[in-house]
């Protein structure tokens, strides 16, 4: 079929047409081949404008359409919605942006001009490769699959189950609350987690709309953003559940690094030496010990050490509320024991925000001292546990002490690896899920529809976490809306099975996770929800199996062709004398 | 390179050949593997081929060191393992820039090294084609002199320096002989490699620095020579009007891509219809430049294939070999590819999980280059 | 969280009020707008981007912040579903949730954004020259202005106090240099009614002015800089074109950092001033890589998984660190000295070209105003209080009234954003 283009310059006020000479423009590109119509107007953005271009696409019959005018960022969409009221695919259209692109940086009318001229006969020249590209919609389930019962799994099946949306709370112990539940107090309260876990417990449970699963756990998850399949199985009644959500929200919590790895602090040799979860676990009230603080002889001690960042070195990063917490642990030993000696060991106090450094202050005040050291070790004999210490000026102390609290570093759960492959997501350095933008898009993963909240994506409080569960039922109550389908991206990247040889290149550099290998025909498959149409395959593919659509090796051939050829013949370079 | 390592000899009286030979057979009946993969004399003619077998009678037609390099033996097991991996072992008889070269292909999806156990030996390297081509006899014998010792006049230029000739990092099993009188060292790297070694009941001793230090003054005195030959070809080629001039006889064959056992791609990007153009598109370039060699893209085509594999460019010289008008394509590949690799800190072969470098994000990369504020010069300045 | 399930039906669906259009405002409001929401953004400049616009990059991955944010400022531009108020406050609010009565007052920018392209050719002719806010005082702007190259809507504004036209002079040069008559001298300022079911509060934090402490010698001597202004100087937009030259014109070859000013004072720690410092060494290594950078600092406030890595980077690339309070900042010539006492007591100076104070961050001037317009408890610090500080930071005494960023408590922007994102999962969910 014949193409017919119909080309418009745009004045844009005086932005562009006062520095490019749009007529000369006008009769350079009209003799192009296939051009139909080549014309100039005011501003094409305003109604009028649109109203123009549409009678004009329908007028002449247009094939293509390309507009020279600002940048893509501001018109684009303005301007394919008008190819569409027209009759146009979208997609067989280009906008060349002649002002922030050469009206407004070129000083030289006539210099501005040839670049214009050289933008525009580049944008006919690819407009000649592109295709008509369909927009897709899916359906897309509003359900919700929240793994890990604690605080923040708690907190994002509340917000987000509705009778229109069910949530599925996975939790693999019998008990919802995962740590908080141990913590006879929060900081800076001084109020019961217990007591925060089991109201919270009761309004999930009153909600018909979220269906908890304890004592289970996720065997599987196939699927993307709309439709995921998930498979759960109850270990203890032997029962696999089957059914489909649209989301998926990751709350699997944290561990302790354990310090056995690190015997200077004698855990695990020396009888009293605790971490910090054993000491909370301690002083709940339906403990070991009933909630009372007691040595391994039975007798409360006289005197408690806590030795601050153990395991940070090694892990190389700052667990955030170790501080404020053992802040929690001083306030703690001095309502059941007041005359107990409390001794910090730390290297630097974390108190970041408005109110945490009152709370030290005011914890302090109780009764608490905190020496700086760099190194701390525990040592013991049958008289009880030395601290031996050291300055950051090199001075060496010993302090002596009944009973030693470690706070060890947080760090991902076991089961983190275990769901970085299943849900495609992948972990740091520091094991931690990463976030689909580390600033922008915190609870989001790299995957769409995957999301990760709580001490999953690192330490933090519980309020951070709460907040974190209330961002993720933003995202989700902003995407996933009952009833409405789901847009997907156009210009996806597709892989051609004859030239595929499964070198599976493209797979690794996709940041989307959106490229699966099929082992049966031996090549990779794009999954079109999830492509995001980023390019990395096209690129990183050697033998151009991969392509983008809309942005094909010829369409980019012949957009900088267009640029160069003209060039070229104007300037006669150099380079191509050498018949290369 | 000789941390822990260990090595068993094997009586090889009768010479290199033989006491591979020997071995081989050997192995066979013990049943540690199938059926090889070796270098072997065709019948009815003077060539070499790379041969499976099974049957051990047949071996005596094998040449472990085989003076020629007829197809690089990574392309072979791939053709072999493409659909697979095979439900017998196979032991392959390689060259070390065979062996790296089939872990390259086996991080790419082409090879699937399961039931493959990588045997390497010493490599003195081989003749150049051409020449066995015109007088296969008196070559023949000049190599099996060559092959005594380890003396490398007469092979190829790209042989000649090379600097990974023994054990490479890639093998289940490396076959020392550089040094050993009438035995060979067999040097295990891998639980498959170790395996063999107890099935033929033979002790790994844990000294075998005779034979290392032998190889690592070669070694630096190959990487001396290495480095010189790079220099010296650097000055040569480098620069636009000297690229020109080194691939001026090419007559676009793409013969060192179809023979190089890197190029994996099922169509070649300069083959396919997206480096194809209509006509007129070649007139207004002849038309800019004042004319237009054809077919075009030539010096492209050899740089858009430096782009796609010299970071897996294992040198071995398959594709000089193979090109009809004596272009050192080899030496040119294997310079730039040193480059490129040492910049990622990336040995191709050495071992099968080490990433492909283009494929592995890092937070911070190339800062120098980054951080250098290097921008596009100014037209004044060009 | 029970009255807000017993929200009767006006609320559904019914627009949102969010005052503040830094990053924590442009993010709610887009998630808003997304889900079909009606936004009102109020802004009381006259651009968006709040503080992370003026910064050139960002911690920890050194990000282009006006990369990051300009394709966001660019989307709440042109999302139908917002109205974007700038030159706007809050002056009244009466209601409950889901049914906010909110005056606004629009002050008149006297420029038709319909007809002005932004093409700048009115600032030359504009006589009046005088210092600019955004650049912190360190270059000049015209009466009719943007704030900076780049700024978005990039729509200019008349500055009244300033412009001999509202000062009662006769001026007309700006509107005889515009082509588009986008010049409007008659435009008044507005008074809005809108109708609200739920407020968000992001007005975010302001610098605290270090020239109260004078032991700094912020004002008093030329090379005592605040962090802010020297955000400016790397900035590639900013007044030095992104060259890190102090008011001589002359590189610094050596620099000293000091944390925590103003902390003693204001009793809490501001969170993101050591990424910060850490940020400028990096920052200033890279411009300058011979220049000696040195910190002076209490305790090293790096929390998080990706904060100590940068340290330990930072700490590689020479730069010293040195636990100690300032005592005194002095100059004579070119020579600046900062005389520090370490924790152990002994004390000793060091002679620089650059001091760069970090000061605490504190909440916008207007704070007390809003908050009894809203009212909404503020804390001793100025801060919007959360009711439940402990479970959560966005949900403030009022139903319906919520807070995010650093107009609650000083924050890195991961976390502002993730409240933001938090406000709209707390809205969207009430209605049922």
């Amino acid at each position: 079929m014949a193409k017919k283009i119909g080309v418009y310059v745009c004045e844009c006020g005086t932005n562009i047409a006062e520095k490019v000479d749009i007529n000369r423009v006008l009769t350079a590109v009209s003799p192009l081949k296939d051009v139909e119509v080549a014309q100039r107007y005011k501003l094409l953005c305003s109604g009028e404008g649109q109203d123009y271009l549409k009678q004009s696409i329908e007028e002449h019959n247009l094939t293509h359409m390309v507009v020279a005018a600002c940048s893509p960022k501001q018109h684009e969409l303005t301007f394919m919605n008008v190819c569409e009221k027209a009759g146009l695919n979208p997609y067989l259209f280009q906008l060349v942006n002649i002002r922030e692109q050469c009206a407004w940086v070129t000083p030289d009318g006539e210099d501005a001009t040839n670049k214009a001229i050289r933008q525009i006969r580049a944008a006919i020249s690819r407009v000649h490769y592109h295709t008509a590209l369909e927009k897709k919609e899916i359906e897309c389930s509003p359900d919700v699959l929240v793994i890990g019962g604690g605080i923040a799994g708690i907190k994002a099946s509340q917000l987000l189950a509705t009778p229109e949306r069910k949530a599925y709370l996975v939790e693999k112990t019998s008990s919802l609350g995962g740590k908080v539940r141990s913590f006879s107090k929060l900081f800076t309260n001084m109020e019961s987690g217990l007591r925060l876990v089991e109201q919270e417990v009761e309004s999930l449970q009153q909600n018909e709309n979220i269906e908890v699963l304890t004592e289970s756990e996720v065997e599987e998850i196939l699927g993307f953003l709309g439709n995921f399949e998930v498979k759960v199985v109850n270990k203890a009644k032997d029962k696999e559940l089957k059914f489909n959500v649209g989301a998926v929200v990751v709350a699997t919590g944290f561990e302790l690094f354990d310090p056995k790895g690190l015997p200077q602090y004698g855990y695990g040799k020396l009888d009293d030496v605790y971490t910090s979860l054993e000491f909370e676990e301690m002083s709940i009230a339906d403990g070991h010990t009933k909630g009372k603080i007691l040595l391994k002889n039975g007798k409360p001690p006289e005197s408690v050490a806590i030795i601050h960042c153990v395991g940070r070195e090694e892990k190389g990063y700052c667990s955030k509320v170790c501080c404020l917490y053992s802040l929690k642990f001083d306030r703690m030993l001095k309502s059941q024991l007041p005359g107990v000696k409390i001794s910090h060991f730390y290297s630097d106090l974390c108190l970041p925000g408005k109110s945490y450094q009152r709370f030290y202050e005011d914890t302090k005040e109780i009764g608490a001292t905190f020496i700086r050291s760099a190194k701390t070790g525990v040592t013991g004999n049958e008289k009880g546990l030395t601290i031996d210490y050291e300055t950051e000026a090199g001075s060496k102390g010993n302090s002596a002490a009944d009973m030693v609290i470690l706070l060890p570093a947080m760090e991902n759960s076991s089961d983190a690896q275990k769901f970085a492959e299943m849900l495609k997501i992948p972990l740091d350095e520091k094991n931690f899920f990463v976030e689909e933008h580390q600033l922008l898009s915190p609870v989001a993963s790299a995957v769409e529809g995957v999301f990760v909240i709580g001490c999953a994506r690192g330490p933090q409080s519980i309020s951070e976490s709460i907040v974190q569960s209330e961002a993720v039922a933003g995202k989700i109550l902003s995407i996933l809306v009952p009833g409405k389908k789901l847009e997907l991206e156009a210009r996806t990247s597709e892989i051609s099975e004859s030239f595929c040889t499964g070198c599976k290149t493209c797979i690794d550099v996709c940041p989307y996770g959106a490229i699966t290998f099929n082992e049966a025909r031996r090549i990779s498959v794009v999954n079109q929800v999830l492509c995001h149409g980023c390019g990395n395959c096209a690129a990183a593919c050697p033998s151009g199996a991969a392509t983008l659509k809309h942005f094909t090796f010829p369409q980019i051939y012949q957009e900088l062709a267009g640029v160069l050829r003209q060039e070229c013949r104007e300037k006669n370079r150099e380079c191509n004398r050498k018949l290369i | 390179m000789s941390d822990n390592k260990q090595g068993a000899t094997f009586p090889a009286e009768g010479g290199v050949r033989e006491g591979s030979l020997d071995f081989i057979r050997q192995a066979l009946s013990q049943g540690c593997f199938d059926a090889v993969l070796i270098p072997a004399k065709m019948p009815l003619s003077d060539s070499f081929a790379y041969a499976l077998i099974e049957d051990e009678s047949l071996l005596k037609d094998a040449y472990p060191l085989c003076p020629i390099m007829t197809v690089q033996g990574a392309r072979v097991i791939s053709a072999l393992t493409r659909r697979g991996k095979g439900k017998k072992v196979l032991s392959a008889w390689l060259r070390p820039c065979e062996v790296r070269a089939t872990v390259e292909l086996s991080k790419l999806g082409q090879i699937n090294l399961e039931n493959i156990i990588l045997i390497s030996i010493d490599c003195p390297g081989v003749l150049p084609l051409a020449d066995w081509a015109k007088e296969p006899e008196k070559t023949e014998s000049a190599f099996s002199e060559l092959v005594k010792g380890i003396d490398i006049e007469g092979v190829r230029p790209i042989c000649q320096i090379c600097d990974k000739f023994s054990a490479t990092g890639g093998e289940d099993l490396h076959i020392g002989t550089i040094g050993m009188q009438d035995s060979l060292l067999l040097i295990p790297n891998s639980p498959k490699g170790r395996s063999i070694l107890d099935n033929l009941g033979l002790q790994a001793a844990p000294d075998i620095s005779d034979w290392q230090s032998q190889v690592d003054a070669l070694t630096a005195d190959r990487k001396k020579k290495r480095e010189q030959a790079h220099k010296e070809l650097e000055s040569r080629a480098k620069g636009l009007d000297n690229l020109l001039h080194t691939f001026s006889t090419c007559i676009n064959c793409h013969n060192c891509m179809r023979v190089c056992p890197i190029c994996y791609c099922r169509q070649c990007f300069f083959d396919s219809d997206n480096s194809k153009f209509p006509f007129e598109d070649y007139l207004v370039r002849a038309e800019a430049a004042g004319g237009l060699r054809l077919p075009p893209e030539t010096l492209l085509f050899h740089i858009g294939r430096m782009l796609h594999m010299s970071l897996s460019c294992v040198s071995c010289g398959a594709c000089e070999d193979a090109c009809p008008t004596s272009i050192p394509v080899a030496q040119v590949f294997s310079l730039v590819g040193s480059k490129n690799q040492k910049a990622f800190d990336y040995v191709p072969g050495r071992s099968a999980d080490e990433p492909l470098p283009l494929r592995v994000y890092q937070d911070r990369e190339f800062e120098e280059v980054e951080q250098s504020g290097a921008r596009a010069p100014a037209p004044e300045e060009t | 969280m029970n009255s807000e399930t017993e929200m009767d039906n006006k609320g559904q669906s019914s627009p949102v009020l969010v005052i503040g259009a830094g990053v924590a405002g442009i993010e709610a409001s887009l998630l808003l707008a997304n889900a079909g929401r009606k936004v009102y953004l109020v802004e009381k400049a006259s651009y968006t981007g709040g503080n992370v616009i003026k910064l050139e990059e960002v911690f920890p991955n050194m990000e282009c912040a006006t990369c990051m944010i300009a394709p966001k400022q660019q989307e709440l531009l042109q999302n139908e579903n917002i109205k974007l108020l700038r030159l706007s406050q809050v002056e009244a609010v009466s209601g409950s949730l889901g049914d906010f009565t909110v005056k606004v007052k629009q002050k008149a920018s006297y420029i038709n954004s319909e007809n002005c392209l932004g093409c700048s050719e009115c600032f030359a002719p504009c006589p009046v020259e005088v210092d600019n806010e955004f650049e912190e005082g360190l270059s000049k702007r015209k009466a009719i202005y943007v704030p900076c190259a780049g700024a978005l809507p990039n729509v200019p504004v008349i500055d009244t106090e300033n412009c001999l036209r509202f000062k009662g002079q006769e001026c007309q040069a700006c509107q005889e240099a515009c082509l588009l008559e986008a010049i409007d001298y008659t435009q008044q300022d507005e008074e809005l009614e809108i109708k609200v079911g739920a407020i968000i509060i992001a007005t975010g934090f302001k610098s605290f002015d270090p020239s109260g402490i004078s032991q700094y010698g912020y004002k008093k001597f030329d090379n005592v800089y605040s962090a802010m202004e020297v955000e400016r100087l790397l900035a590639s937009n900013g007044p030095t074109q992104g060259q890190l030259i102090l008011r001589n014109g002359e590189p610094p070859k050596s620099v000293a950092i000091i944390h925590c000013v103003g902390r003693e004072g204001k009793g809490y720690c501001s969170s993101v001033c050591c990424m910060a410092s850490l940020k400028l060494s990096h920052f200033m290594k890279n411009k300058l890589p011979d220049i000696k950078i040195t910190q002076f600092y209490s305790d090293l406030c790096i929390p998080g998984k990706s904060y100590q890595k940068f340290y330990q980077e930072v700490k590689e690339r020479g730069v010293e660190f040195i636990r100690a309070e300032v005592t005194e900042v002095s100059a004579s010539g070119k020579e600046t000295a900062v005389k520090y006492k370490t924790d152990e007591g002994k004390e000793d100076t060091l002679a620089v070209d650059m001091v760069i104070l970090n000061p605490a961050l504190e909440p916008q001037a207007n704070s007390s105003e809003l908050a009894k317009i809203l009212n909404i408890p503020q804390g001793k610090d100025g801060f919007f209080s959360e009711k439940e500080p402990d479970l959560t930071s966005i949900a403030t005494a009022q139903d319906g009234i919520f807070i995010a960023g650093c107009a609650q408590s000083p924050k890195d922007i991961t976390e502002t954003v993730a409240e933001a994102e938090a406000t709209v999962g707390r809205i969207l969910s009430l209605s049922r």
